[in-house]
């Protein structure tokens, strides 16, 4: 449409810049959106597009809508104003109010005067100079040029007035500025702040000084760059919270390596965020609040107090923690995002990892318990069996005797006496093995060392044994080492061999009981038929008290079974 | 020898089952050689009986109230202290040589080993008790024989460098017998007997001792450790 109209000076770069303005500030707001759906900035952005797609009007030659097009200038640059001084919330603060509601005195008092008492009217942009003749003004209420040069005077001295004030009032913000809002604001500031500058001398050195085309000629083309750039500054200012908000978390990421205290995540979210005032709250799921790591339920964020919250969560909606921080760092959404997802990572994660050692440590004690429970049982049972059983058949074998001896060695009855005796012998004999197997009196009464020994001897294997006195160790690892070893035994004597030799050993070493079963036998191969009950109990009673085994073995190469037991003092 | 004129061994017995106990008495009942002067059924009692009643031999079972442990073995090392002069027959129901040696563990002198199914044989326990009431010293010849038994089982077990006859007596030698009764049970001339024991013992590199208390330990030692000679 401009460049049809071929009425300013240089349509196709009045053109080019309304597109790309109009392009520009759309797209930023539409990234804003995306990104911060919560602040309205990204709407006020690309409501401003839409209303400098407008201006192209002040390059047509429909005298009607030329006019209408110059007259939006004056919104036009209302508009640019308050999205500078709301930046980055979208919201105006008082001083912000002020500031625009001056620029709109500027405009009534200065702007649409100058529009009625001029001969020529144009837009306002360097590039939309009129090729001459500008259309004659039909706003024209009275051709006055002293009138229009007094009103263009206000205007354009207004204008100053107001750019030099917000330029003022951006310059006092980003100094008072926090580290992290500072960050915020830089790009946006930088851009703006000479589109502003440029934008005050252009018009006060066209309209008031008249100066001359050499110098005002560099200034418009400044004007028109910086212009050009101002969408991009809001872009810029995302892309830059992002690379910032991601450094940050690689940066928070690798300080929690490892356990990390709710205090020591505080100290780094502190330090991320720039916000020695940044406090973590925990979700307690029972208690159904938010605690500080002291333990004081958090109180609900009061608005203007100067503090935010903002709360994070599994995906599930399960909330975990909230970061109470400065206000100035709501806008600095990425970062806080970032900080409330490595915190939760980093919660999360000790909790998974508290509960796994929680269910360990249970599982362990609930084993442990077992097996206690089971040797106690043993015990039990062998004293029983002693008691009882074992006693009445002594009594029995000497009260057998005492018959015999009554009985003449020639009568009928003595060879079936001797039978009997001799059964009764048998008998006895079992069940010593037996209540021997269930559980050795002498491992309670002396130990370890004492009982294997006797075990050893009993043994229907050649032994080599090497047994070292090791002291007395707690019940439960006595018991376990004990029948570890006996397992072992008793399975090279089943699967070595005929001639297998067995070497045992058990010796102690700084916080250690260790012992080795090992022999010549045949071996098997262990991922099959044998990694049945023998080695899977073995494990399972040193595994009880937090012992380890390791079993080893190939066809033709023996067996080699070596376990440690850790052992205080 | 011991004369066997009535009541020569004043004996207290100690058993705490009482079957058991009824068994004993009514072997030593019939022996007009033994005066049982007390039964007790626990460490404390049996302990309290030789005081007060002196006896020449004491006969003790090995698990007793009040612990169900050792108590017969305490009682035995005790009275080595206190009345070197008693004799005792300890009782046990266990085969393992482990309270053997233990009883052993300070001399073997005036001290048996008797395993309770072996109370019945009224030769096993008057032998045992006349030995340990003259200075001698008895392990059950069954406690010999599964030693002996288990040790040969071991390959390079230097018992397989004796002839069978030499096992026989070094097993008498471990039961604490004297070289006549080695003699007499084997059917050998003590002559015969002496012979091998010499063999035995450099042949299994053990001091040879005549003392037949000191070699009964030594024996038994020897038996019941399976440790580095093997290799």
């Amino acid at each position: 449409v401009v460049v049809a109209a071929n009425r300013v000076a240089d349509p196709e770069g009045f053109a080019l810049l309304l597109v790309v303005n109009v392009l520009g500030f759309v797209l930023a707001g539409l990234m804003w959106r995306r990104s911060r759906p919560r602040s309205p900035f990204g709407t006020l952005l690309v409501g401003f597009g839409f209303l400098l797609g407008f201006a192209c009007l002040a390059g047509v030659s429909q005298p009607v809508l030329f006019d209408l097009g110059v007259l939006l200038d004056a919104p036009t640059v209302l508009f640019a104003w308050w999205l500078i001084l709301s930046f980055p919330s979208g919201r105006l603060d008082r001083v912000g109010r002020g500031l625009l509601l001056i620029g709109a005195g500027v405009v009534l008092l200065g702007f649409i005067p100058k529009l009625l008492v001029s001969p020529s009217i144009r837009g306002s942009t360097p590039l939309a100079e009129c090729t001459l003749p500008c259309p004659a003004n039909r706003l024209l209420i009275s051709d006055n040029p002293d009138l229009a040069a007094f009103f263009r005077g206000v205007e354009a001295y207004g204008r100053f007035t107001v750019v030099a004030l917000i330029l003022a009032t951006l310059a006092l913000r980003f100094l008072r500025a926090s580290r992290p809002r500072r960050r915020v604001l830089s790009p946006v500031y930088l851009v703006w702040m000479i589109w502003l500058l440029a934008f005050g001398a252009y018009g006060l050195a066209v309209q008031v000084l008249h100066a001359s085309t050499d110098f005002t000629h560099p200034l418009g083309l400044a004007l028109t760059g910086a212009r050009v750039l101002l969408p991009f500054a809001f872009v810029a200012a995302i892309v830059l919270a992002r690379a910032y908000a991601g450094a940050a978390l690689e940066s928070m990421v690798r300080d929690l390596t490892g356990r990390t205290s709710a205090a020591g995540l505080e100290r780094i979210v502190r330090s991320v965020l720039d916000d020695r005032s940044a406090q973590l709250a925990f979700w307690l799921p029972r208690a159904h609040v938010f605690a500080d790591r002291h333990g004081r339920a958090l109180a609900p964020a009061a608005p203007d107090s100067g503090s935010s919250q903002r709360i994070f969560g599994r995906a599930d909606g399960a909330p975990v923690v909230a970061i109470v921080h400065d206000s100035a760092l709501d806008e600095d959404y990425e970062l806080v995002e970032a900080v409330g997802a490595a915190s939760m990572l980093a919660l999360e994660n000790e909790r998974l990892q508290q509960d796994l050692r929680r269910a360990v440590e249970d599982l362990q004690a609930s084993r442990k318990r077992l097996v206690t429970v089971g040797a106690l049982e043993r015990r039990k049972i062998e004293r029983d069996l002693h008691d009882s059983s074992q006693q009445q058949l002594v009594a029995i074998r000497i009260q057998l005797e005492l018959v015999r001896e009554q009985t003449g060695p020639d009568s009928a009855i003595a060879s079936q006496l001797a039978e009997i005796a001799e059964e009764l012998d048998r008998a006895l004999d079992e069940l010593r093995a037996v209540s021997q197997g269930i559980f050795p009196p002498l491992l309670e009464e002396e130990g370890l060392a004492s009982a294997l020994r006797q075990a050893m001897r009993r043994a229907a294997v050649a032994v080599k044994a090497d047994i070292q006195e090791v002291g007395r160790l707690p019940e439960e690892v006595e018991t376990a080492i004990y029948f570890c070893c006996l397992e072992a035994l008793q399975n090279s004597a089943k699967h070595g061999g005929e001639d297998v030799v067995v070497s045992i050993r058990l010796w102690k070493e700084p916080h250690l009981v260790r012992f080795a079963i090992v022999d010549d036998g045949v071996g098997f191969v262990l991922s099959r038929n044998h990694n049945g009950t023998g080695l899977t109990n073995m494990s399972d009673r040193l595994g009880a008290i937090g012992g380890t085994i390791s079993i080893r073995s190939a066809p033709g190469r023996g067996t080699y079974i070596d376990g440690a037991v850790k052992v205080t003092s | 020898m011991p004369d066997a004129r009535p009541g020569s061994y004043r004996v207290v017995v100690a058993e705490d089952s009482y079957l058991v106990r009824q068994g004993i008495r009514q072997v030593l009942d019939q022996e007009d050689e033994v005066e049982v002067t007390e039964y007790c059924a626990d460490l404390g009692s049996l302990l309290r009986a030789v005081e007060r009643d002196q006896p020449d031999v004491v006969v003790s079972d090995i698990r007793m109230p009040p612990t169900n442990t050792d108590e017969g073995i305490r009682a035995a090392a005790q009275l080595r202290d206190d009345h070197p002069e008693i004799g005792v027959v300890v009782v046990s129901q266990y085969v393992d040589p482990h309270y053997a040696i233990k009883l052993f563990e300070r001399g073997a002198a005036r001290r048996a080993y008797l395993l309770k199914e072996h109370v019945g044989h009224r030769n096993h326990l008057m032998g045992a008790i006349r030995e340990v009431g003259t200075g001698g010293s008895v392990v059950d010849a069954k406690v010999v024989e599964v030693l002996v038994e288990a040790r040969t089982r071991a390959r390079n077990s230097p018992l397989t460098h004796l002839t069978p006859r030499e096992r026989e007596v070094l097993a008498g030698v471990a039961e604490g017998k004297s070289n006549a009764a080695i003699a007499s049970t084997l059917f050998l001339t003590k002559r015969a007997v002496e012979k091998n024991i010499n063999s035995i013992f450099s042949k299994l590199d053990l001091p040879d001792d005549t003392e037949v208390s000191r070699r009964v330990v030594a024996s038994l030692l020897f038996l019941a450790e399976q440790t580095a000679a093997v290799d």
